[in-house]
């Protein structure tokens, strides 16, 4: 593998494209061979001649021969990924870094706190946690998004919810007369929710106000650094540790996370930002 | 010293001639008060200093060009003779290496341009206003990365090999030169240039921390220095471009899913920002003292070797004249550390 060119994509056809709100598609590729990667490990998606950013897919990480990554519109690269169609050549580069360590969750309450499109890796997650319930005692999906429309994976959420283990609650900052469920931001719904926080971990993944004030909030509750894990979003560009511009302090977060322990990083620099 | 040659003058010229038809073979040429490695050929061949305190260009160029497509195929190239680099750039090549070479990731491109190149290192005879490698544990002369060592000393230059490449060299220019062991007395000269240097750098730099304490210090420091000595920066990223070991880099994407490595600094704005417009160095003072928290506090505890090698080509370089040692030491006096 060593002196495999690292920088080259494989390729990997665009099969569908599905559109989860007025902001947010996923695209459904097809690698020209399986690939496989552990939840919550990363990948660098190119846009031939365009660009390369880095995703965490959003599909299962049991499924080889499709991936599935959920993208929202907020730059350069993103917005020209939003006018493909199907049959599209894209380019993968990965897995990289270190993903949710499943290991440490096992036999123990699983406290999943979602915002936006941060439910992207959490759903991988999700994925991954179905086809290991037995090992787990509870999982407690705590999403939140802007309104109802950009509130992603309607039909996904709605065989979570008849799952047995796991428990889901949404909330929208502005709700309009469809919307049934809670109002307000996403860190109310932990007002919600019953946990045994002794026996629970915290996995949360967002915007970064959101992961700031959802992680004040899991500490507030009695959740310790050592229960709270967060997924980074750094500027990962090489994904190899070279580039540098994903470093937080002494992290290359394409290494060294991008899944952390909140007791690992809260002492480095801006981690909100 | 190990064993030593010794190579007259007048020899010395042929074997340029010669090393210039087989290999690119760059040196030192100064031009217009500056000195800086040129692909040597006849015409300049007489032209290239020895020995003198250091090529503007650091040595990390050769190796990760400032541009390279890192998608298209390795050539075959002629291999590279680098003659003229000192100990603080050689010495840099350890965190590049470890960066490049040894992590789970080999950049293929690096890796082939270090093994196609010989690298012949110099002693430093003089120092430059801002020198300051035996600050941080380096002497002024080369002990490591070296394929071949150069001292030139009156009418005859001395070589030592560092590696097998080297005496494979020294065998190779046993063809075209007489060369003899060198005598006692030529030896005994350099180690006592050597130890002159060494005492000179010393007590140039006696108020400059060393490298780790530089470290604690950054990591014990309040804003206002930051902003202070960042007044003055325009975040040209002129000493990260300049310096040794600073091989950030963006990758460019061309059509058919072609790559370019470019060379990037954190110190121009936008360096770690992410779509949604969040940006960790979005403020100068913050992006500034970056760059010092990266040399000093994080990559050493993330790698062996150490991140700042004392050539001081980031003061030289700085438009805004912001002096890194002045800073360190303006530091350490507040500190007494």
């Amino acid at each position: 593998m060593k002196d495999d060119n690292i920088y080259k994509p494989l390729r990997a056809k665009l099969v569908e494209v599905i559109e989860e709100s007025p902001t947010i598609k996923s695209f459904v590729l097809e690698p020209e061979r399986e690939f496989s990667f552990a939840t919550g490990q990363f990948v660098e998606l190119t846009l031939n001649g365009i660009g390369e950013a880095p995703f965490t897919p959003s599909s299962s990480p049991l499924v080889k021969d499709k991936m599935e990554i959920t993208i929202m519109k907020a730059g350069y690269v993103t917005e020209k990924i939003h006018k493909l169609n199907p049959g599209e050549i894209m380019g993968i580069r990965g897995p990289y870094g270190r993903g949710y360590p499943l290991e440490e969750f096992y036999g123990k309450e699983i406290m999943v706190l979602g915002g936006g499109c941060g439910f992207a890796p959490l759903r991988s997650l999700l994925y991954n946690l179905e086809a290991e319930k037995d090992r787990v005692k509870k999982v407690t999906f705590c999403y939140g998004s802007k309104n109802p429309a950009e509130c992603i994976y309607k039909p996904y959420i709605d065989n979570l919810r008849k799952m047995d283990k796991f428990e889901v609650y949404r909330t929208v900052d502005e709700a309009d007369e469809s919307w049934a469920e809670e109002v307000g931001v996403a860190t109310v719904l932990l007002d919600k929710v019953e946990v045994n926080i002794d026996d629970s971990v915290a996995v949360v993944c967002g915007p970064p106000i959101m992961m700031k004030f959802g992680v004040m909030k899991l500490l507030e509750m009695g959740y310790t650094d050592k229960q709270i894990y967060l997924s980074m979003e750094k500027n990962m560009s090489c994904g190899l540790g070279k580039c540098g511009h994903c470093m937080m302090g002494e992290y290359f977060v394409c290494m060294d996370g991008p899944v952390f322990r909140y007791d690992e990083i809260k002492d480095q620099p801006n981690i909100w930002k | 010293m190990g064993k030593i040659s010794s190579i007259s003058a007048t020899d010395w010229q042929t074997v340029l001639l010669n090393l210039a038809r087989s290999y690119s073979f760059y040196a030192p040429v100064s031009f217009n008060g500056s000195m800086d490695y040129e692909l040597i050929d006849e015409d300049n061949a007489g032209e290239i200093v020895y020995n003198h305190p250091k090529p503007s260009t650091p040595l990390k160029t050769f190796f990760l060009p400032v541009k390279e497509n890192v998608t298209a195929d390795l050539k075959e190239q002629k291999p590279a003779l680098i003659m003229g680099a000192p100990s603080c750039d050689l010495a840099a090549l350890d965190i590049l290496d470890e960066m490049y070479l040894n992590r789970d990731y080999t950049d293929i491109y690096y890796k082939n341009r270090r093994k196609n190149s010989i690298l012949i290192g110099y002693d430093c005879q003089s120092m430059l206003e801002n020198c300051h490698c035996t600050s941080y544990g380096i002497n002024p002369f080369p002990e490591k990365n070296f394929d071949l060592l150069l001292i030139k000393l009156d009418d005859n230059l001395l070589l030592q090999s560092g590696s097998a490449k080297g005496t494979a060299m020294l065998k190779e220019l046993e063809n075209h030169a007489r060369i003899t062991e060198a005598e006692e007395n030529d030896i005994k000269r350099i180690e006592e240039k050597r130890a002159d240097l060494r005492e000179v750098l010393t007590q140039k730099n006696n108020k400059l921390p060393g490298y780790d304490s530089s470290g604690r210090l950054i990591k014990a420091s309040d804003d206002n220095i930051w902003k202070s000595y960042a007044s003055t920066c325009v975040s040209c990223g002129a000493c990260a471009t300049i310096c040794p070991t600073c091989t950030c880099f963006l990758l460019i994407d061309r059509p058919d899913f072609e790559k370019i490595r470019q060379l990037d600094a954190c110190q121009y704005p936008g360096f770690e920002r992410v779509a949604g417009d969040e940006d960790p160095l979005e403020e100068l003072p913050v992006r500034f003292k970056n760059r010092y928290q990266c040399k000093y506090v994080w990559k050493p505890l993330k790698f062996k070797s150490i991140a700042c090698t004392g050539c001081g080509r980031c003061i030289e370089t700085c438009i805004g004249k912001i002096n890194k040692n002045e800073l360190l030491r303006e530091l350490a006096s507040e500190n007494k550390v």
